[in-house]
């Protein structure tokens, strides 16, 4: 019956961190997705400083390097049990808060005409979706790239 | 047999869902001539998994049930009348927005689309680790009045 029989051995808290890895990866892919559709779709994009085009991304990668190096786990990891109402209800507020803002973030990346800051600002974004993947694995960190990503294709769906 | 059975209403639901797809497709083939129509198209399919993972993540393990005979006979009940209920309901609502927008469900096929693979994704999740009848009675009949009004109510 279950075409996707979980091993009992599996807990919870190690289904959630699975559930995790698979919305960054969902993350990663839309964000690959949206500097794919801007660059073709701005056509007048111009690769005309191609050194900075290919240093733009070191830009926001080499923070993120240094954050995970020195930083420690911020959160203590998932948890294993059932999150009250208060919190579900907090977290859902907060991945629709992060949504909106991703909505807009994404529409002023649309704006930007320049190839090498639009590369700076998604690679930006990746960094900090592989900075919460890493460091903050609880729920907070599950809504903010759940916001992220719902962000994205609202954008994608209603603006563009 | 039984087992047999919900497997089929699974793969039927399914394929009644890809061929919905595939109609609109076909529907706004004429209007697709952009990069951006296909972005929005890819957009509309992706836009459900993000959340479905979120509630997952959230109710991790509510609503398990065990897939017994008597859980089933229990709820076959209710969950064919939420069935019946919501194809009535959907189909009503859709008459109704189209009644107030004046516009044509077809004209917003982003829409269509974007309910289509809602419903599917849910109704497979749902299917996998919930099995809870109620919810597959209510996504089936959201599904159905979808494919009832794009077929047969459209002309």
């Amino acid at each position: 019956m279950n075409v996707i029989k979980t091993p009992k051995s599996q807990t919870n808290s190690s289904k959630r961190e699975l559930l995790f890895t698979f919305q960054t990866i969902i993350v990663t892919g839309l964000l690959a997705f949206t500097a794919i559709a801007f660059f073709f779709y701005n056509n007048d994009l111009s690769v005309v400083k191609g050194i900075k085009v290919i240093f733009a991304p070191f830009l926001s990668v080499v923070p993120l390097l240094f954050i995970l190096s020195v930083l420690r786990d911020l959160r203590k990891g998932f948890i294993e049990g059932n999150y009250t109402k208060q919190q579900i209800l907090k977290f859902a507020l907060i991945t629709l808060g992060i949504t909106a803002a991703f909505t807009g973030i994404t529409f002023l990346l649309s704006k930007i005409n320049a190839l090498e800051i639009l590369l700076a600002g998604i690679i930006a974004i990746l960094s900090i979706v592989f900075f919460l993947r890493s460091k903050i694995k609880d729920i907070l960190g599950m809504s903010i790239v759940t916001g992220i990503a719902e962000g994205i294709i609202v954008y994608m769906i209603f603006l563009f | 047999m039984v087992q047999k059975n919900l497997n089929m209403a699974f793969f039927i639901t399914v394929g009644v869902s890809i061929v919905v797809f595939i109609y609109l497709v076909f529907l706004g083939y004429d209007e697709i001539k952009t990069f951006k129509d296909v972005v929005k198209i890819i957009g509309s399919i992706v836009f459900p998994l993000p959340i479905l993972f979120f509630t997952r993540f959230i109710v991790i393990e509510h609503f398990l049930p065990e897939n017994t005979d008597a859980y089933k006979a229990e709820n076959q009940r209710p969950a064919t009348m939420l069935l019946v209920v919501s194809v009535v309901i959907v189909l009503l609502l859709i008459q109704f927005l189209e009644f107030v927008s004046q516009k044509k469900l077809e004209d917003t096929l982003v829409l269509a689309h974007l309910i289509n693979s809602t419903t599917i994704s849910s109704y497979v999740f749902n299917f996998l680790l919930y099995n809870n009848l109620k919810a597959n009675g209510i996504l089936s009949g959201i599904l159905m009045a979808l494919a009832i009004h794009i077929f047969f109510l459209s002309t």
